[in-house]
């Protein structure tokens, strides 16, 4: 294994951790604000680190261009999201019927 | 290798199949329209790895995108009307 | 490689699969839609450690459409009551 694929690897995993804590944090936290919280960490940085462990080996710029166009949208998906969705829960409208 | 993806098809197969249960049975259309968002994100999957990419880019655009927008209106309507429904319930939801 | 990219396909599938649990439970209808989200991003991770894995380079694609419309379900999600009681 070459330098660069331990680093890779190295990265992949750090993005896995940040997924599996958000994953966690969704589960077992008590209220709606704080499970959002943990949510948006595993959204931005789990998928940055998995998309910057995966760019070496990607092999030329247009799919490299590719993943980090997914990146930036993902990140722009999620601020919105994440906004959208607390100002709901602030506004407490349309909770469950039954 | 082909054991991991025998293991990632096998978990696949089994998360399909429970939100699929999960879905039909729900009975509270705005919870049982996100369920079946959650499916199409899964079914997409499930195409992509049937190496069908192009299947997999329908599901996710319709099945899971534009399909979920409008059926989530669809049942915040449907929510509206049922709450603008006179007290005691109409039949149709006396025999659920 | 190759493995390492399937497993950690395999990690975030479970997680996936995982995170469904809040869908399914949730008490409010926010945290569905959080759960839902992380579905989304964990399923976009998927496709970008499964493509080059199995040799389908055509799931990054089908990962843009996920991101692009990942949003649009949140805001049909979020929109608000009285919009919707004027309309009907």
């Amino acid at each position: 294994m070459s330098l660069l694929e331990g680093i890779s690897a190295a990265l992949i995993g750090l993005g896995l951790f940040f997924f599996i804590a958000g994953t966690v944090g969704l589960l077992r936290l008590p209220d709606p604000l704080s499970r959002l919280h943990a949510l948006t960490k595993a959204d931005n940085l789990g998928l940055s680190l998995v998309v910057l462990g995966l760019l070496p080996h990607t092999g030329g710029l247009l799919p490299g261009a590719k993943l980090v166009l997914v990146w930036l949208l993902v990140l722009a998906a999620g601020a919105t999201a994440a906004h959208l969705v607390a100002k709901r829960t602030l506004r407490g409208d349309g909770e469950d019927a039954r | 290798m082909s054991a991991l993806l025998l293991a990632l098809d096998g978990l696949l197969s089994i998360s399909v199949v429970a939100l699929a249960w999960a879905t039909v049975t729900r009975r509270e259309p705005r919870q049982a329209v996100i369920l079946f968002i959650a499916f199409g994100l899964l079914l997409a999957l499930v195409w992509a790895r049937l190496r069908a990419p192009d299947v997999a880019l329908a599901e996710a655009a319709i099945g899971a995108g534009l399909g979920g927008a409008l059926m989530l209106a669809a049942a915040r309507r449907a929510l509206i009307q049922r709450d603008a429904a006179p007290s005691p319930a109409p039949p149709e939801e006396a025999g659920r | 490689m190759p493995e390492i990219q399937v497993a950690a396909a395999l990690v975030l599938l479970a997680t996936m699969s995982t995170g469904l649990l809040r869908a399914l439970w949730g008490p409010t209808p926010s945290d569905r839609m959080m759960a839902v989200q992380l579905m989304g991003t964990s399923g976009i991770g998927v496709l970008l450690l499964l493509g080059p894995a199995i040799g389908v380079p055509a799931l990054v694609d089908v990962a843009l459409v996920f991101a692009l419309l990942a949003a649009v379900a949140i805001v049909a999600f979020t929109r608000r009551a009285e919009c919707a009681a004027e309309e009907a």
